[in-house]
Parts: C-alpha cells; sequence; structure tokens
C-alpha cells in the first residue's frame, strides 16, 4: 500500500496498471504537442533577444574606435610625430615626447618584466604541488589588482623616500603590472607543448628545468611571444601607474631618472582642456595607442591559433 | 544469470495486449520500430570514408530486448541515435526510412520533439541534472513537456521510480540532491527519468559501463522487467550481456571500407549457437572484435 | 619568492602611508560621509557609496547583456559567424581606459547631457530616480562607461562556461523532449552556473579597480548622491582627482582610499578566483589582458 500525496491511500498496482500507464502517457504526449508552438515560440524570441544583445555588445568597439579615427585623424601629420607640444591656443605642435617616453618607459619594464616573468613560469612549471598552486592563485589575483593602487605603491615606494618622480619609477610600476600576465601566459604556453617532448627530453636524464629552458621554451616560443607581447599592449594604453611615478612633461626626456611624458599621460592631459585644437592632438594620440594596441592583439591572437593549429 | 529470457511473447506473437493507446499511432504491428535502409554520414559531400553506418534494415518487436552488440565504432550508438533524431544536433545525415510503429522519424513534418515523447534515452553515463533535487530530475522530462499538475507529477514520478526499482529507496528523500546517490542508483534514476514521459520504446546505450558489476546485475535485471511492458534497444559490447537479458541480436561490424554495417540479426539463442554469417561466428567466438 | 616581496610590500607600505589618516579619524574614516580638505575631516563614505552605486549599476547592465550575448555567441550562432565575433568583443577589452574616458568625456556626455538623460527624466515613475543635478556628466554615466568596460569580461567567461557544458548534460535534456532553447535553460544554463557566478565577479572585480575612465566621466561631486545624474566620485576617481594636490594629513587619507579600494577589489578578486576554480581546477586569465588564446588552453592546476 501506497499513500497518495492527496492522503488517500493507494495500491501501488494501480499506478502501475498497464491501463494507467497508458494514460499517463497519453497525456503527456497531448501536452508537448499542445505546447510544441509555444515552447518553440519561446525559444526563438530569446533568440532574436540574445541577438539584439550582441548586437549591442558590439556597438561600443565599433562607436570607439570610429570616433577616435574620425577625430583623431585630422591631427596626424610629420609635425604630430617630431614636434613637442605647444601652449594652448598655439598652433601646431606634436607629442613626440609622449612617443618616445611610452617606448623608453614600456621598454624598460619589459626588459625587467619579460625575463622575469619566464623565471617564475619556469619555477611553476616544474612543480604540481600546493606551494605552485599557490602562486598561482596568487598570480591570478595580483592581475586584477586596480592599476591605480600599483601606481600609489610604487609611488609610496621610490617617489616618497627619494622626492623625486622619475621615468623608471613608472616602468617598476608598469612591470608590477606585468609581471602576474607574463607569468601565467609564460607557463600555459609551455604546458601546451605535448607530453612526449617532455617525456623524452626527461628520458634522457636532465633535469626539468634544464630540459625546459632549452627544448621546451623553443618549442613554445610562438606562444611566449604572444603572450608577452599581449602584456606589453597592455602596459603601453595603461595610464594610472604613470600618474603618481613618471608625472609626465612637456620636454623630451631620455633620462629615465627625469619625469617624463608617455601617450596615456598626454592624452589625458590634453583630452581634458577646453581647447579644441589640444583635444583633436588628444584623439590623435589616442588613434595612434589605439591602432598599435588593436593591431598587436589581433596580430597576436591570429599567430597564437595559427600556430597552435600548425604546431604538430 | 538470468539465463535466456522465456516469457509469453518471446516469439513475437505480441503477447501482450496492446495498451490501447489510440493516438499513438503504433499500430497493430509486431514490430515497434523499424529501420529501413538507414545510413548516416557525417559531413557535407557524399564522401564513402566518412559514412559511419551503411544500409542498415533492422526491426525492433514490440516487448522485447533486442540487442546492438559490436566492438566500439561499428555504428551501434549512430544507429540507436537514428531512432530519436539526435542526429539533428550533429553534421550527421541520416538517410533511408526510420518509423515507430506507423510514424515515420524523418518526414518533413515529424517534429523531433514529439518523436522524443515516445522514445526514450539512457545514456552510458548517468547524466543526471545536477543542480536538480531527485523529485525535480524524474519529472524533468515531464515539465519541459508541458506538463504542470503537481498530482500528476507525483504519480508519475512514483510510477517510474517504482518501474526502475528505485521507489523505496528514494520515497523519503525525494528533495535531496540528485547527485548524492550512488552510481548505480543514478543510473537507475536516470531510466526514471525517461519512463516517466511513458515513451513506448526505450533506447540504452551501453548503461552499465560506468557500473559496477553489483550495480550492473541490477540494472539488467530492471531492463529484463521493463522489457515486459517496453521496447527496449540496448547497446552493448558486451557479448555476455547480450546472451543474459537480450531476445535479439543484432551484430554490427565494420566492412572493407571502414563503415559500420549489420552482418547479422536474429533471435539471440540463435546467433551465438547457428550464426548464419563467418563474421558473425568469428565475432561470438572472439576471434575478431 | 620575488613575488611574494613584491606582494608584501605593497601591501605593508601602503598600510603604512595610510595609517595617520587612520589615527586623525578612527574608523569613522569609513564610514563618514564628510570629504573636506578645509576643515581637515575625511571620510571614505561618499566614495564608498558612489564606487558601489557605480558598480552596482553598472553589473545590472552588463550582467543581462552579458550573457544574452554569450548565450547568441555559443549557443544560437554556428561557430564561423560566432568565433570571429567572439574575438571583436575581447578587442573591447583591449582598450586602454584612457581612450575609452575620453571617448566618454568628449562624445558620451554630450550626447547624454542633449539626448539620453532629458528622455530618461520624462519616464513616468522611474524619473525620480534621476531627478535634479547636472545633465551630462554624472553617476549615470560613469556606470555605462564600467558597464562597456566589464562587457568582455562577462561575455568571454560566460561563454567559456557555456560552451564548458558536456555534450551529454545537454542531451539529458534533447532525449527528454526539450526545444532548443529548453535545452538551453535547463541543461546549459544551470550547468554553467558556477562559471556565470564567476564572471560576475571578476567583471565587478574590474571595475571596482577602474579609476581613469571614470574620473573623466563621472564629474567629481563629493557630496551622498541624491540621483543617479548626481556627480560623484569613487574610490578609484577620488585617488586620481584628489592625490597630486593633497598634502599632509588629506594625502594619508588618500592613501588611504586606496587601501579601502584594495581591499574591496582583492576580497572580490579572490572570490572570483576561487569561483574559477571550483569548476574543476581550470583558471583562466581575464581577456583584458590578452591572455585567451584559442579556445583550448586549460592550465590544470
Amino acid at each position: 500500500m501506497t499513500g497518495g500525496a492527496d492522503g488517500t491511500v493507494r495500491d501501488p498496482s494501480d499506478i502501475l496498471s498497464p491501463e494507467a500507464v497508458a494514460r499517463r502517457a497519453r497525456i503527456v504526449r497531448r501536452a508537448s504537442r499542445a505546447t510544441l508552438r509555444r515552447r518553440r515560440l519561446i525559444g526563438n524570441t530569446t533568440r532574436i533577444v540574445c541577438y539584439l544583445a550582441l548586437v549591442i555588445a558590439l556597438i561600443p568597439l565599433v562607436a570607439l574606435v570610429s570616433y577616435t579615427i574620425e577625430r583623431g585623424v585630422s591631427g596626424l601629420s610629420v609635425d604630430f610625430f617630431s614636434q613637442l607640444p605647444v601652449p594652448q591656443g598655439v598652433p601646431g605642435g606634436g607629442v613626440e615626447e609622449a612617443i618616445i617616453g611610452t617606448l623608453i618607459i614600456v621598454g624598460l619594464a619589459a626588459v625587467v618584466a619579460i625575463p622575469l616573468g619566464l623565471a617564475v613560469a619556469l619555477f611553476l612549471i616544474d612543480r604540481r604541488g600546493k606551494l605552485a598552486a599557490t602562486v598561482r592563485f596568487v598570480a591570478d589575483v595580483m592581475s586584477g589588482i586596480p592599476s591605480i593602487a600599483i601606481g600609489v605603491f610604487a609611488y609610496a615606494l621610490f617617489v616618497v623616500p627619494s622626492h623625486h618622480y622619475a621615468g623608471i619609477t613608472g616602468s617598476f610600476a608598469l612591470a608590477v603590472l606585468m609581471l602576474p600576465i607574463i607569468v601565467r601566459a609564460d607557463e600555459v604556453a609551455m604546458r601546451t607543448v605535448p607530453e612526449d617532448l617532455w617525456d623524452a627530453a626527461l628520458a634522457l636524464g636532465a633535469r626539468p628545468s634544464r630540459v625546459a629552458r632549452s627544448v621546451v621554451v623553443r618549442t613554445a616560443l610562438p606562444g611566449l611571444v604572444t603572450g608577452n607581447l599581449l602584456a606589453v599592449a597592455r602596459a603601453i594604453g595603461e595610464t594610472a601607474p604613470l600618474l603618481f611615478t613618471a608625472l609626465g612633461s612637456s620636454l623630451l626626456v631620455t633620462n629615465p631618472f627625469q619625469p617624463m611624458d608617455a601617450m596615456p599621460l598626454r592624452i589625458l592631459s590634453d583630452g581634458t582642456q577646453a581647447d579644441a585644437h589640444l583635444q583633436t592632438v588628444a584623439w590623435a594620440t589616442a588613434l595612434v595607442l589605439l591602432a598599435f594596441i588593436l593591431v598587436v592583439s589581433i596580430v597576436a591572437r591570429t599567430f597564437a591559433s595559427y600556430a597552435t593549429r600548425h604546431a604538430r | 544469470m538470468l539465463g535466456s529470457p522465456r516469457r509469453a511473447g518471446v516469439d513475437g506473437d505480441g503477447g501482450r495486449d496492446v495498451e490501447g493507446d489510440a493516438d499513438a499511432g503504433s499500430g497493430s504491428g509486431e514490430f515497434a520500430v523499424t529501420l529501413e535502409h538507414v545510413s548516416v554520414r557525417y559531413g557535407k559531400v557524399e564522401n564513402a570514408k566518412q559514412v559511419a553506418v551503411r544500409d542498415v534494415s533492422l526491426a525492433f518487436p514490440k516487448n522485447q530486448v533486442t540487442a546492438l552488440l559490436g566492438p566500439s565504432g561499428c555504428g551501434k550508438t549512430t544507429i540507436l541515435r537514428t531512432i530519436n533524431r539526435l542526429h539533428d544536433h550533429t553534421t550527421g545525415r541520416v538517410s533511408g526510412a526510420v518509423k515507430i510503429g506507423e510514424l515515420d522519424v524523418y518526414a518533413r513534418d515529424t517534429q523531433p520533439e514529439i518523436v522524443r515523447t515516445r522514445v526514450g534515452m539512457v545514456f552510458q553515463r548517468p547524466n543526471l541534472f545536477p543542480t536538480l533535487s531527485i523529485f525535480d530530475n524524474v519529472v524533468a522530462g515531464l515539465r519541459m513537456n508541458g506538463v504542470r499538475k503537481r498530482p500528476f507529477l507525483r504519480e508519475a514520478a512514483e510510477a517510474a521510480l517504482r518501474q526502475a526499482a528505485l521507489w523505496d529507496s528514494v520515497k523519503d528523500r525525494l528533495g535531496l540532491p540528485a547527485v548524492r546517490l550512488s552510481g548505480g542508483q543514478q543510473q537507475r534514476l536516470c531510466i526514471a527519468r525517461a519512463l516517466a514521459i511513458g515513451p513506448e520504446v526505450l533506447l540504452l546505450d551501453e548503461p552499465c559501463s560506468a557500473l559496477d558489476p553489483q550495480a550492473s546485475a541490477r540494472v539488467e535485471r530492471l531492463i529484463v522487467e521493463l522489457s515486459a511492458h517496453i521496447t527496449i534497444a540496448l547497446v552493448t559490447h558486451n557479448l555476455f550481456q547480450a546472451t543474459r537479458i537480450s531476445h535479439r541480436t543484432a551484430v554490427f561490424l565494420l566492412d572493407e571500407q571502414n563503415s559500420g554495417t549489420l552482418v547479422e540479426d536474429g533471435p539471440t539463442v540463435d546467433v551465438f549457437s547457428s550464426p548464419k554469417d563467418p563474421r558473425t561466428l568469428a565475432y561470438v567466438t572472439g576471434t575478431i572484435g | 619568492m620575488v613575488f611574494a616581496a613584491v606582494v608584501v610590500s605593497l601591501v605593508v607600505s601602503l598600510v603604512w602611508q595610510a595609517a595617520p589618516a587612520f589615527r586623525h579619524s578612527g574608523f569613522n574614516f569609513i564610514f563618514s560621509g564628510t570629504w573636506s580638505p578645509d576643515t581637515e575631516k575625511f571620510g571614505a563614505g561618499v566614495f564608498i557609496v558612489d564606487t558601489l552605486i557605480t558598480t552596482g549599476v553598472g553589473l545590472l547592465i552588463a550582467i543581462p547583456v552579458g550573457i544574452a550575448t554569450a548565450a547568441a555567441l555559443s549557443e544560437f550562432l554556428p561557430r564561423r559567424i560566432g568565433a570571429p565575433l567572439a574575438t571583436c568583443i575581447d578587442l573591447l577589452a583591449a582598450v586602454p581606459s584612457i581612450v575609452v574616458g575620453l571617448w566618454g568625456l568628449l562624445v558620451l556626455i554630450p550626447i547624454f547631457e542633449r539626448d539620453v538623460e532629458p528622455f530618461l527624466q520624462k519616464i513616468p515613475l522611474v524619473r525620480h530616480l534621476f531627478g535634479g543635478g547636472d545633465l551630462g556628466s554624472g553617476i549615470l554615466l560613469a556606470s555605462v562607461v564600467l558597464a562597456v568596460m566589464m562587457l568582455p569580461t562577462m561575455v568571454a567567461l560566460t561563454r567559456t562556461a557555456l560552451q564548458g557544458v558536456s555534450v551529454a548534460d545537454r542531451e539529458a535534456a534533447l532525449a527528454l523532449g526539450g526545444t532548443r532553447w529548453q535545452v538551453v535553460r535547463r541543461a546549459v544554463i544551470p550547468g554553467a552556473r558556477s562559471g556565470i557566478q564567476a564572471a560576475i565577479t571578476l567583471a565587478m572585480g574590474r571595475a571596482l579597480g577602474e579609476a581613469i575612465a571614470v574620473s573623466l566621466v563621472i564629474g567629481g561631486g563629493v557630496n551622498m548622491p541624491h540621483s543617479l545624474l548626481a556627480t560623484g566620485t569613487t574610490l578609484g576617481s577620488a585617488v586620481v582627482s584628489f592625490f597630486s594636490e593633497a598634502t599632509g594629513v588629506q594625502r594619508s587619507a588618500v592613501i588611504g582610499l586606496v587601501v579601502v579600494l584594495l581591499v574591496f577589489s582583492t576580497v572580490t578578486n579572490i572570490g572570483g578566483q576561487l569561483l574559477l576554480r571550483r569548476r574543476g581546477g581550470r583558471s583562466f586569465s581575464l581577456p583584458d589582458q590578452g591572455v585567451l588564446l584559442a579556445d583550448a588552453e586549460v592550465v590544470p592546476t
């Protein structure tokens, strides 16, 4: 005997009788047929809503690129690349010092972060234990630290004691920013190297990290280059870490121990002026920056998927 | 060992009463499902290499267990999936005719969702909905098909769970997350979930392959019990399982062009003791496969 | 090793620098809503509120759009169209925040001022959210900008979560007679739940840390907001705006803001990373770090 949900006592064989089974099956099929149109309709409507969302999601990118091109193109000229900024109201001028500054600051940061990141990645790839997992976790969390916090940190660490703003402090901040990204990217790139390559080299008796260094790094080179390139592209666009470190300037500075300008800083200072000409310069600088970053990103991705597809 | 199943109806005379299901269209034929010259191709071009299964004609007698037997990759699962149109969602193209009773599965105006209310499927590994309770899992199919009334759901759930020999173990904990059950219980829950909709055919794709021997035996027992009311198609690569629980066996092997093909089918006893095709003989004696 | 050194020193030096501010106003610092250099009363309250509002409204926009877009890309569109479009959305993450900020400042503010906000002020009921306040820059615009910046993260991680649902789970729903959408709703989305939670959390972390773009569009008010159109200042934008001219206690206070921001952001990021790992030990880098290689990389942790 079994208790029915409505309190009546039912004989289990009742609900299992062929008649009951057939009755239920009939009901289900009827319901299925009756609701099919509505279910399909809901599905199609949802599909359209999602397509709409996709369009909405694509708008910002399109808008950003097109506005930047439209408003920045007119600012591009030979002068733009070779002249220093002029005071408000004076025509002409360019952002040469910002471009050079960016190259120097990011270059220095990369010189430090790339090898260091590779070293940490090699350290990680040897190990599988808790320590490695913790380091990876910390790296991932660190990659989410607000860049403004990194900037203030660099400020507290270097600018305060030395009473001096310097481009190289900005490099330090950028390096701190890039490090977690590079570490993870490098590790991923090296892990996708096929197992047999590892085994073959290990069988020859080499210690894991030496194996890694010579064989795997060479094989994983495309992935490594991609990852590092993307990290550099990210660093080039960062403003906040440089605000309180490199500070910015209007002079052509090549000594990293002096305050230096950089493209993002330039955009910030020009774009916030009420002067239409300066705003155009800001757009133009943004255009150069954006173009560079997007091109690097696209190339890096295409290269990466091409490489992984043809690696074997 | 359950021995060779011997019950009324094993000779194909449709021993059980027709269930009086007027609009199911199951007709009065003795075969629940028939396949005629069914082939499945992958890819766009009529490329011989990409024929997964070639020219299978097979009939599944009502309320019996038919085993689709053969080594891995010979098309048994592919054929199984033609019955409930699962290839709609892959790149596979099905040609030939598949009929469930009078219903032409691949006719232009046949809705796959409707087909699937008449055919249930259980997969190799239990694929319960992990976020749902036991009860919600069992009635998931009912809800998806638009059946909402609670008393009905409860009745159907109890019936299905009883049929799957699970009712007594779970009746007091229907609200528990389904993932808490053991592997064997989960698989039986999947069977219950499929049964709840009231299908006339149940497709089982190597249902015991992820289970330990004990759970396996219970499921096999269940299959035999269920076959009294439901037509069962069972894919297996386990010859012993086929001998244990199936009435008929269809043997699939690869042909010279590396496509799966139906080599022989008939009553299980015959297929194993006196096979007509030399390849079958080779297979059941373990010479190949 | 070097790592640990960097992390530790970061935390230590910041806290040290901020200490004076805390000493000055005690725990009140976090809750007090006043920020006036003149009276030397500093409280993070306003900034915390503004940060929460902008992030919250931003999420309100980015979550539905993000999930729907991810669904479109992974469930509805065929691979050949979906994959390149997904890459486009990922590229949005590569746009530097200064460029987004510039665009917000010079393009969006006029648009909002002229068209959007007057329009919003006319809608019955909702209208009261958009009461008084200058049109143009403000909390609403900042929220929109944040939503734009959160979108790529949302889409990419949700898409990965959706695609990670196994075929077997989908087939379970399919075999029971569900329509395509029913399969998505009942099998795919629940299966992707923790991945979606991770996406939301990490997107939130991204928004919390965004200072530059926000500072350009939010207007800089230091009073408690009375409407979505009011100007405000978030923790990040406060640092950007106030740091340079601040001295003495004020500077400590600003650094205190950085500490608060760091706490919020780190907690959120840790939560997000933990959620990501719950799905079987994979870990990903966010799209704006550009480390999503093909869709193929899985790092067993």
